[in-house]
């Protein structure tokens, strides 16, 4: 019943992304889009490194590019990534929101916007606030609302600021994420 | 994060509003981001509604060209992407103009200025400026004024810095600036041979016998018809075996002309006209 899966992470969702990606299974049905801080100027390397444990196929998109089931997207290094309606990939550079390209905001919203009631929106740990009003947007328009549990989280400024605008529908840890996750069926 | 929204009808409204007052057609335009650019420009002129922002351009020109530089997405910032000037500058610019006199080098993009500065520092440190003829595309006159005022974004300083120790270049980038009174300015005598092309988003007023396209991160604001059609003209304009060069994350296999080029560099997303 669900189209898509939205994760936005920040300091300390790494190993946490490694986790979930880690334990989806080749045949998962939906597509995941990763919305990640991430260092602006280093291209390579970050793709790759989720890639070595991740049960599905994660690719960094070029625009325009269709989003399949089954495969993780990771938001381009200096790009913001939206999605766009036809179930496309769109990519821009415009200015950095809240400091942040990608902004997580915007990559939750324009999804919220196409996959309205069908989409799960996951925030993990992080150190600002950005996915928050995102997350709110994901809310508004129907769809599931997941934040990783502040407790668990190494930075908890993002799921905190998450909570506080939004009343989400659980706080799960990373195993309650994963166990979730794979009974999307 | 921007509080003010707007639905798809909206953005219609608007675009038909500018293209019935001013030929402009923007329909062929991805949505997703010039709803959002359309949003901002609203948040920031601090209008009630999608009707004020209407009558506000038909009333005037000179608003339509404020709105025109507002939502065509900036760059922001120059050198963007060092290992693509770096490669343009140790392979590509002394390919095109080793035994070719004064080759034609054409930034279709609609620039800020970013893009444009950054290419004549490089060929200046070549000692190429003069021997090159460059043209840049802009949409909105305002735009043009900033490029031609040399006038950079402060805030963009250090990024713009960090980018020019990335990619080696001779000198210090300090040397192509000055600063006064919180603002940047660029060396515009930098610029002073480059010929200006008003852009329609059409595409159809660029140069011929082009050597090299520089057209990166534009299709990523058209849908796929502007994107086909845009990318044709770029073809139209090269010369065969003249250079394309997209954005890193635009590919050609996403457009009708993948089989018009081929790969010179992959992860750059240079590619070359092939010769029929």
């Amino acid at each position: 019943m669900y189209k898509a899966v939205i994760i936005g992470g920040s300091a300390g969702s790494f190993q946490v992304i490694t986790r979930i990606l880690h334990s989806l299974p080749p045949t998962f049905p939906l597509p995941v889009l990763l919305s990640l801080h991430r260092l602006k100027h280093v291209r390579s390397g970050f793709v790759e490194a989720l890639s070595i444990k991740s049960g599905i196929p994660v690719v960094e998109p070029f625009d325009k590019d269709q989003i399949k089931p089954g495969r993780a997207y990771l938001a381009p290094a200096n790009y913001h990534m939206f999605i766009e309606l036809g179930n496309k990939i769109a990519l821009s550079t415009e200015e950095p929101v809240n400091h942040s390209r990608p902004s997580i905001d915007l990559s939750f919203v324009t999804a919220a916007q196409v996959y309205r009631d069908k989409l799960v929106g996951i925030i993990l740990s992080g150190a600002n606030r950005d996915g928050a009003y995102g997350l709110k947007k994901v809310k508004d328009l129907g769809g599931l609302t997941i934040v990783q549990d502040p407790l668990e989280c190494q930075v908890k400024t993002m799921t905190e600021a998450s909570m506080k605008l939004t009343k989400v529908d659980h706080v799960y840890s990373t195993n309650e994420i994963i166990k979730f996750l794979q009974s999307i069926k | 994060m921007i509080r003010f929204e707007i639905g798809i009808v909206d953005t219609r409204n608007v675009l038909k509003a500018i293209l019935d007052a001013y030929g402009y057609d923007f329909k062929d335009y991805a949505l997703t981001s010039l709803k959002r650019r359309i949003e901002l420009f609203v948040a920031n002129e601090g209008l009630r509604d999608i009707d004020t922002l209407i009558s506000r351009l038909q009333q005037g020109k000179d608003y339509f060209e404020r709105f025109l530089q507002s939502i065509t997405p900036e760059t922001t910032e120059m050198f963007r992407d060092p290992s693509l000037w770096r490669n343009l500058r140790d392979h590509i610019l002394p390919d095109i103009t080793k035994g070719t006199t004064r080759p034609k080098i054409w930034l279709a993009g609609f620039d800020s200025g970013e893009q444009l500065y950054s290419l004549a520092i490089i060929l200046k440190e070549m000692n190429l400026l003069t021997e090159v003829q460059l043209y840049a595309s802009y949409i909105s006159d305002f735009t043009l004024e900033k490029i031609k005022n040399g006038t950079a974004d402060i805030k963009q300083l250090e990024v713009n810095e960090a980018n020019y120790s990335r990619l080696e270049g001779k000198g210090s980038f300090s040397d192509y600036y000055k600063t006064a009174n919180g603002t940047v300015t660029l060396d515009n005598q930098l610029i002073q041979g480059v010929n200006f092309v008003k852009q329609t988003p059409a595409f159809d007023q660029g140069p011929g016998g082009v050597k090299m396209v520089l057209f990166r991160n534009q299709t990523i604001y058209f849908n796929q018809l502007l994107t086909d059609r845009s990318v044709n003209a770029m073809y139209n304009a090269l010369v065969p075996g003249g250079y394309l060069v997209l954005g890193i994350k635009e590919s050609l296999e996403n457009t009708n002309s993948n089989n018009k080029f081929t790969v010179v560099n992959e992860s750059e997303q240079i590619y070359k006209k092939k010769t029929l």
